[in-house]
């Protein structure tokens, strides 16, 4: 392998690695956006998508890496468990939000997030009782095609990823840019008072984004199980926190922004795992991270709210 | 309102008529009671459970062939793990020592799992003159005559291990890899822990003494999904072989990338990842060819092995780990001891227990001969070495057909 | 039965005086406390105790960072990590160079020990516990100021991402360096403390008495701190830090200290936790601890000393005591029951499960915490609780001294431009405030007017220009600095400390007037205890200034106060730092006739004390009545000065001010007149 084949192949690396940080990061962001609230439940709202994909896939008759699909049934099959997945985990958000958030909603400070806090527990707990803590082979009906660039080497499977995650975030900008309950969400951003006087129902704006932000965390889960073929219930913390960092990266509520964020993080990762060893790989991100918001505070693409008064 | 103190004696004169878990004993049976901390809840629950249930198999079976007559095995169950800490707590393994050491009832334990907790344990169940068996941690400090006076304060030895230290597998297997499969140049990694950071070290030490050239050094943070940036530095570099020290955790997740990233480089591990988990969780064709170690001798067409293996299934309705086995042993250990105890026409107290721990002889144990050094080290140091080769005819996640076994590993 | 019991045992107790009832629970509390290993001689429970003792002290420091200065720390058992290595590199085997003849005096010492295990002699450390102690605090409080630095510009969620941070490198970085910290596989031997003698050695009870006297010490500094001139800091930044600075906090410097003495505190744990262990993995400092420890705080009631205390205790004996035991208890109910189920459930796996959801459940019911904070009010004296009402000028003004206004120029502002981006907000203001004048600012909305004050007060920058108070140029200074020079505003917009009561809010503008640091206002030294004084009596002055407005409601919270009141407090805290310069934006907005002719003559007897007075004001009578001097601004020009009646005739300035259309209505009614 040459340097440059190793860089090409690192930066595949970073860019798989990217695409499944930014949808997660683009969770926490929305919930963000309109509540100023940092979500901890959507770690592990992450990690029951994986396990839920796991199941549906297995129904499916998926095992393992042995079923391989192609045509149509592939497409069938992956765009099912997608859509079910997607639609369970914002289920199970929405839930969350309704019952259990909402009746904190006018509660200052960090009660709410306290409370996401208890409600990743319980979620990890009950995957954690009833699936086990051992790793899991997450069924995955791909069929192991990979082209070679050079020296390095680029898999079906990352290219999917990467349609999958465009696809996803081209849709969610759309659906905040252009439709009515977009711009509703972005007023509701801006201001919720206001907001609320200019006829946009909170409520129903919140429940929107997050079902919005746990489908997303659900698609990213299963994206996870097809990208490492594996499902296991501690997966939730570390993706989240990078993500997590990857949302303030980019500056928190902002959606380029976690985008742009998701992609450096997983960029940074591969480099730095390339560079200064696996070992430090955290230290480089939150070191990184550190020097970002000391010279930028508002994260890279964030405006730097005017003080409220 | 009942005090704490009566609720205390109320619960252990109770517990004295029932058992947790086991056929209820005859009236007149006395009890020998054992205490296991494990980390039951958090991250590694699901290995404290399959370790602990080797032991209650154990115990069950004891019980049932009433191997000592006039006494039933009874066992508590403490958890090392606390919601604070996510996963196990040296500060809660502590306490539990203390609870164990201040329940006169128990007479001997099995734990911890791991190493950080056993050095949190070890003083003061020293002081409490409580021995412990552990299936799993393999650190060598507590049991390393330079701590003695750290961790057995009161001169005996009462930390027991049923699995060998590091200090064995890492460097046999440097000397199997670099004589028989005549490796040239290694990269090596290991997953943050206690287990996995000591067997590396130790295998990194005596491979480079062998000569090989160690292309590199890294750490894999368990917790995290992404290998594939490390193995991708590690193909550009191209060494002969790859070395994980490690569990399963980052084990199977290294497995599934490094087979996508380089599949045809050699790569070899310790115990941690040797057993029906990895199986399940790396699949085929990842864990294909993976060269593993076992800190027992392998006797050829044993049935133990799987007979274990078909009542561990049978009663847990899961398949054992390796440690499901060194729990079992231990607890084996345990149930020898007292008998000898009982036999000598001795009451089963606990220092007559550790006493006799000591002195304990397994010829033909599920992982082979056990006795003990007089630091509590198990003596048998045999490495085993096996390879995974597929063998379609059997069930994919059976260790017993999926590992062929490759010979002794030399010792250092 | 029993309630009438309990009410007959009760009531002589709540017969006593608040104060005694309250010193009288403190002393059966200690007395329970230190009797309860004695009571119950169970080991592992007691060690149990030893473990929630520390997690309360843990909580205590978080406290003072997260309840007190409101800064939302998620990486706090950093500190915890680094108090800890501190304490078990120097005194266990890790770390052992080759002896050399100038580790003698150590020696002597005692700070290390010659060790030989075959080889060359070695050097063993073995740092008294007594004083890694106190050191371990110092240490790590310079990290805390190390990892604080950076994230002073932050708002507060960043700042809870950057400390998250610094939470997860620290424990990677112990992991990293295996030479010193052994790594994973955790430090050995880490020694236990001696007494006189005495080695603690593993028995849990010593250690349970050491913790509770950290426990009882850092309560105590934690509450002095509190109720002194660093905690009413602290409350300011964390309610609103623009209002803090303009009100002479620094806030660089007090955002350090919170996180330096909530780091102290982390430290002294750290060392007291692996004494106790004498083990430390970096596994025992990661992000859960210090999650759980935020919400320990948060279950007690952020801020609320006392609470955070119940918080941690309580949580930490959920998960380490009563969930286990419950099992337990359950299998001796299955037993008595003949309940086969109940006998062999295996209650230990559903422990963090049930405490998640006991964890959402107290959020849904107790958000507050279970003892909400609650903070001792200052009393005030007789006869300032006993202020009638009165209309008119200032009430009381036999108190307060007269002001010298001193000769030449209080402001002298030259050619001062603001611009944000591309608007121009200022543009080359020139005002003179002559020592001892009033002078009004009018103008439009829009016009500049608020922006002039920020930039007087150092809440904006100016591109150019010079501003000079008595000589001393304000540009490049910042806003509490410029309060200390004697420069004090209100806001337009009311920027009061919206959960602290007046007393506080009036007394936290006396906080450039005062210098106790934190050791004087822990220790209550003879000369922070006549400051503190002396702060009270000048507060209590200024809110007597009011008549009966505040006075009565000192104790109140201000959020509750009517809109008048409100502008009332902010002017007294703007009295209460003694400036020479005052700066009033808009002081009568949004009150009745009455009450803005009462707040003129009171501002009216503020000059007559020999105040200077700038005053941004669109009531004209109001101006009239006041200004010696009338400056008039229009998108961001200065277009007219003068006295009021010269500005009043001004058309230029009736344009900009009333639009052209009014402008032609007066006149029409001018010529009809």
């Amino acid at each position: 392998m040459t340097s440059g084949d190793l860089l090409l192949q690192q930066t595949i690396n970073g860019l798989s690695l990217g695409s499944m940080y930014a949808l997660l990061a683009l969770g926490f962001t929305l919930v963000y956006g309109i509540m100023e609230l940092i979500n901890f439940s959507h770690f592990n709202v992450f990690m029951v998508g994986s396990m839920i994909a796991m199941l549906i896939l297995q129904a499916f008759g998926v095992v393992g890496q042995e079923t391989v699909m192609t045509g149509l049934p592939l497409v069938g099959v992956l765009v099912a468990t997608f859509a079910v997945t997607m639609v369970l985990c914002g289920g199970i958000g929405v839930g969350i939000e309704r019952y259990l958030l909402r009746p904190l909603r006018s509660v200052k400070g960090p009660a709410v997030m306290i409370t996401t806090i208890g409600v990743s527990y319980v979620l990890f707990n009950i995957v954690l009782l009833t699936l086990g803590t051992d790793a899991k082979n997450f069924p995955n009906p791909l069929p192991p095609i990979l082209y070679n660039i050079g020296g390095a080497v680029l898999r079906l499977r990352e290219i999917l990823i990467w349609v999958i995650a465009l696809g996803l975030m081209g849709a969610l900008t759309f659906l905040v840019r252009y439709t009515k309950i977009g711009r509703a969400m972005r007023a509701t951003a801006q201001d919720p008072d206001a907001a609320r006087m200019m006829g946009v129902e909170v409520d129903r704006v919140v429940m929107v984004a997050f079902f919005l932000s746990s489908a997303l965390a659900g698609a990213s889960g299963m994206i996870f199980g097809l990208y490492y073929n594996l499902a296991k219930v501690d997966i939730g913390f570390a993706a989240g926190l990078r993500a997590f960092t990857a949302a303030v990266l980019g500056g928190i509520g902002n959606v380029p922004g976690a985008m742009l964020g998701g992609v450096i993080i997983g960029l940074i990762e591969a480099m730095s795992g390339q560079v200064v060893g696996t070992a430090w790989t955290d230290v480089v991100i939150f070191g990184l991270l550190v020097l970002v918001l000391v010279f930028r505070p508002a994260g890279l693409l964030g405006r730097i709210a005017p003080n409220k008064s | 309102m009942i005090s704490r103190r009566t609720t205390f004696k109320v619960a252990a004169a109770i517990t004295a008529a029932s058992t947790i878990g086991i056929e209820a004993a005859h009236a007149a049976d006395k009890v020998i009671k054992v205490g296991m901390s494990m980390s039951f809840t958090g991250a590694d629950a699901d290995s404290a459970a399959r370790t602990a249930s080797g032991a209650i198999l154990a115990f069950e079976e004891a019980n049932a062939a009433k191997t000592i007559k006039g006494y039933t095995f009874e066992f508590i169950k403490l958890d090392d793990a606390t919601a604070t800490a996510g996963q196990y707590d040296p500060a809660q393994a502590a306490t539990n020592a203390r609870k164990m050491v201040s329940d006169k009832a128990i007479v001997a334990a099995l734990g911890p799992q791991m190493s950080g907790a056993g050095k949190a344990m070890a003083p003061i169940l020293s002081a409490g003159n409580l021995a412990t068996i552990t299936p799993s941690s393999t650190n060598p400090d507590i049991t390393d005559p330079k701590f003695a006076a750290q961790y057995k304060p009161n001169g005996k030895a009462i930390y027991f291990r049923t699995v060998a230290t590091d200090a064995f597998q890492g460097p046999n297997m440097a000397n199997f890899m670099a004589d028989k499969l005549k490796v040239k140049t290694i990269f090596i990694l290991d997953d943050s822990g206690a287990y996995g950071v000591g067997i590396a070290d130790a295998f990194q030490g005596q491979i480079e003494k062998k000569g090989v050239k160690v292309l590199g050094r890294d750490r894999l943070d368990p917790k995290a999904a992404d290998y594939a940036a490390i193995l991708t530095k590690i193909k550009a570099l191209n060494p002969d072989a790859l070395y994980y020290g490690g569990v399963n955790q980052a084990g199977v997740k290294l497995m599934k990338q490094s087979y996508d990233i380089m599949p045809k480089m050699i790569k070899a591990g310790g115990d941690g990842i040797y057993g029906g988990d990895t199986l399940k969780g790396a699949g085929f064709p990842a864990v294909d060819g993976w060269y593993v170690t076992n800190a027992s001798p392998h006797v050829t067409e044993d049935p133990k092995a799987s007979k274990f293996t078909t009542a561990f299934k049978k009663r847990f309705d899961v398949f054992p780990i390796d440690y499901s086995a060194t729990c079992y042993v231990g607890a084996q250990v345990i149930i020898a001891a007292a008998k000898k105890v009982v036999d000598s026409g001795k009451e089963p107290t606990r220092d007559a227990i550790r006493d006799a721990i000591g002195g304990i002889k397994l010829a033909d144990s599920l992982i082979g001969p056990v006795s003990f050094d007089e630091n509590g080290d198990v003596t048998n140091k045999v490495i085993s070495v096996f390879q995974v080769k597929q063998d379609k005819s059997k069930p994919l996640d059976d260790p017993d057909s999926q590992f062929k076994y490759d010979g002794v590993a030399p010792a250092a | 039965m029993v309630s009438s019991a309990i009410a007959y045992v009760s009531r002589p107790f709540m017969a006593l005086a608040p104060e005694k009832r309250h010193a009288l629970s403190l002393v059966v509390l200690a007395l329970v406390l230190l009797a309860f290993p004695m009571l119950h001689d169970n080991d592992a429970d007691i060690d149990t105790a030893a473990n929630a003792l520390s997690y309360a002290t843990l909580a205590l420091g978080l406290n003072i960072v997260v309840g007190f200065a409101g800064l939302l720390d998620l990486g706090y058992a950093a500190f915890f990590a680094i108090g800890a290595y501190y304490y078990g590199i120097f005194t266990s085997f890790q770390v052992m160079p080759i002896w050399h003849d100038w580790w003698a005096p150590f020696q002597a010492l005692g700070f290390v020990e010659k060790l030989n295990q075959g080889g060359p002699d070695l050097v063993h450390f073995t740092l008294s516990f007594w004083i890694a102690l106190p050191t371990a605090a110092v240490v790590s409080a310079f990290f805390g100021v190390l990892f604080g630095a950076p994230t002073l510009r932050l708002r507060g969620d960043y700042l809870a991402i950057v400390t998250l941070g610094f939470g997860e490198i620290v424990p990677i970085v112990a992991r990293n360096i295996d030479s010193v910290t052994n790594g994973a596989a955790g430090l050995n031997g880490i020694q236990a403390p001696k007494l006189l003698g005495y080695n603690f050695g593993i028995d849990a009870m010593p250690y349970y008495y050491v913790g509770l006297v950290l426990v009882a010490l850092l309560i105590f500094v934690s509450t002095r701190l509190r109720d002194s001139r660093i905690g009413r800091a602290w409350m300011a930044l964390r309610e609103d830090e623009t209002a803090a600075s303009a009100m002479g906090i620094n806030l660089v410097r007090f955002k350090l200290l919170a996180f330096a003495i909530g780091a102290a505190f982390a430290g002294m744990t750290g060392v007291y936790f692996v004494a106790k262990l004498q083990t430390a993995t970096p596994e025992m400092f990661n992000f859960n601890v210090s999650s759980m420890l935020l919400v320990m705080v948060v279950l007690g009631g952020m801020g609320s000393v006392w609470g955070v205390v119940v918080g941690a205790v309580l949580l930490q004996l959920m998960q380490t005591w009563f969930l286990p035991q419950l099992s337990e208890w359950l299998h001796m109910l299955g037993s008595l029951l003949g309940n086969e189920t109940l006998r062999n459930v295996d209650m230990v796996q559903w422990t963090q499960l049930l405490f998640g959801i006991i964890l959402i459940g107290m959020m849904l019911f107790r958000r507050d915490g279970l003892i909400p904070a609650t903070r001792k009010v200052p009393l005030l004296n007789f006869a300032a609780q006993h202020a009638e009402i009165r209309r008119g000028g200032f009430a009381n003004l036999e108190n307060i001294p007269r002001w010298n206004p001193g000769t030449g120029n209080a402001l002298e502002i030259r050619d001062v431009t603001v611009k944000f981006g591309g608007l121009v907000a200022l543009n080359a203001i020139n005002i003179t405030l002559p020592a001892g004048g009033v002078v009004a600012v009018i103008g439009p909305n829009g016009s500049g007017k608020s922006t002039l004050f920020n930039v007087i007060t150092g809440l904006v920058e100016a591109q150019s220009g010079s501003i000079k108070s008595y000589g001393v140029e304000l540009l490049g200074l910042l806003p509490h600095q410029i309060l200390e020079l004697g420069v004090a505003r209100t806001f337009q917009n009311i920027r009061l400390f919206p959960n602290l009561s007046v007393l506080e809010n009036v007394l936290i503008g006396q906080h450039a007037r005062l210098s106790s640091g934190p050791f004087a206002s822990v220790l209550h030294t003879p000369h922070n205890r006549a400051e503190e004084a002396r702060a009270l009596t000048w507060v209590s002055n200024i809110l007597a200034m009011f008549g009966n407005r505040l006075t009565p409601r000192a104790a109140q919270a201000v959020g509750g106060l009517s809109y008048a009141n409100r502008r009332r407090v902010e002017i007294a805290r703007a009295l209460a730092s003694r400036p020479k310069i005052l700066l009033l934006d808009e002081p009568t907005a949004g009150m009745n006739p009455a009450e803005t002719l009462e707040l003129a003559e009171q501002i009216k007897s503020l000059h007559d004390l020999g105040l200077t007075i700038l005053i941004i004001e669109h009531k004209l009578d109001v101006v009239t009545k006041l200004a010696d001097h009338v400056i008039v601004l229009d998108h961001g020009d200065k277009i007219a000065e003068g006295t009021p009646d010269v500005v009043r005739r001004n058309e230029q300035v009736l344009t900009a001010y009333l639009g052209r259309a009014a402008r032609a209505a007066i006149q029409e009614t001018a010529n009809v007149g």
